[in-house]
């Protein structure tokens, strides 16, 4: 297994280029653009389901992501969400929703897995749009680099594995005080609670 | 204007779609009414953007070629091309199945009656349950053993941290001996996810608790 160099962290200009790619599959189907996502996201979304333990299913997730983006796409709006952001809403709601259909309960289930996960701009009249959001993901990029290791470490278990902190603090072996701590000083770094709390 | 949020560390939980259906719903209904926590989530999801985007992805994670073929050919054959915007609508009355005022409540303790509802939540095992405290009616004191998710979906209660309004947000656990009393001329009307049964603590202890059967 080779590992490919790591890729740069990308510019909130190179980013732009994914929401503009987006925002041309929604408006004109446009195919070319698809497949640039496609390109893009697709290794993202696979790893995402591989370190959630759905390796068997890894490919479908994919597929059934990238149906959703082409479906969906006539309702993105850069303006609410960066399309990275869009697209991590969408692979997580599409996990969640894969996982209630292996478990048979999806049948059963009276609030829909969108009801209680939403997709930014999915909903009309959407009471809170703020230029928050566009700032949000330059933002924690840029703070991300400067997390300790020990605190990056519990959030890409959180994020990647869709583990909860108990079961964080559980696998390494830490009280969960310890993981709730690394991550309320991550939140603060990230200023998800400091700026919030300076309004 | 809600001033009892979740937790940052629950937000996380939420945005990573880690959380529970039951939990996710009280979280939810929160959102919808606080524009604060609802950017908070913002950034959360903008977080496993990022996360992603840095992992090291290697050929494993290269979806096969054949892989985006079956995407377009899924999409030609779509009969619906593309979707439209989500109506917003009321989350309890479709888990319930109807206003939360003309539900077959049982009555409990006094002023206390309640409602299980776990079983709108197949496949997950913690206890959901309504509980009304009818106006200026006071709950038995009690700790819990586990923790308490509460969302206030009517009304407004009050006990040792204050006033909890229409859409705040509750954490309760092991050190909190509450005593709930409701405000105002409603009744008060919560939502609960409990992860272990309650315990009664003051002059109620010898009634039967439904929690603790």
């Amino acid at each position: 297994m080779t590992t490919l160099e790591q890729k740069p962290v990308k510019s909130e200009r190179r980013n732009d280029l994914w929401s503009n790619l987006l925002v041309k599959v929604g408006k004109n189907q446009d195919r070319q653009a698809y497949h640039q996502l496609f390109e893009h996201f697709g290794p993202q979304i696979k790893y995402y389901a591989m370190a959630n333990g759905m390796a068997n299913h890894a490919e479908e997730l994919v597929q059934e992501v990238f149906v959703s983006i082409w479906r969906r796409s006539c309702l993105y709006d850069w303006r609410k969400a960066a399309a990275s952001t869009w697209i991590f809403t969408i692979a997580r709601n599409q996990r969640i929703d894969m996982l209630r259909k292996m478990k048979r309960i999806s049948a059963e289930i009276s609030v829909e897995t969108e009801d209680l996960w939403q997709i930014p701009g999915d909903h009309e009249n959407e009471p809170f749009t703020s230029l928050h959001r566009l700032m949000s993901e330059r933002r924690v990029r840029e703070s991300l680099s400067l997390l300790p290791e020990e605190q990056t470490t519990v959030i890409a278990k959180v994020y990647m594995e869709s583990k909860s902190h108990q079961m964080v603090a559980d696998e390494l072996r830490i009280p969960l005080g310890t993981v709730k701590s690394r991550v309320r000083l991550a939140l603060n770094k990230l200023k998800v609670i400091l700026q919030d709390q300076n309004k | 204007m809600t001033r009892h949020h979740p937790e940052g560390t629950s937000l996380m939980e939420f945005s990573a779609g880690t959380l529970s259906d039951p939990h996710a719903l009280c979280i939810r209904l929160h959102l919808e009414k606080c524009p604060l926590c609802c950017s908070r989530v913002d950034t959360l999801e903008s977080l496993g953007a990022v996360m992603l985007e840095q992992q090291p992805l290697n050929e494993l994670s290269e979806p096969a070629a054949l892989i985006f073929d079956a995407i377009l050919a899924r999409i030609d054959s779509d009969t619906v091309l593309l979707e439209a915007p989500r109506r917003r609508q009321d989350l309890i009355k479709k888990l319930l199945g109807c206003d939360i005022n003309d539900l077959p409540w049982k009555r409990q303790l006094g002023d206390v009656s309640m409602l299980d509802v776990t079983d709108r939540f197949p496949g997950q095992t913690e206890r959901v349950v309504l509980q009304k405290l009818s106006s200026g009616g006071k709950a038995p004191a009690h700790t819990h053993r586990g923790t308490e998710t509460t969302i206030v979906l009517q009304g407004a209660f009050s006990d040792q941290n204050g006033i909890f309004n229409q859409w705040d947000f509750a954490v309760l656990d092991e050190s909190d001996n509450h005593r709930p009393v409701a405000v105002g001329h409603e009744d008060c009307i919560t939502l609960s996810v409990l992860s272990a049964p309650l315990k009664l603590t003051g002059a109620f202890t010898r009634l039967l608790n439904p929690f603790m059967s």
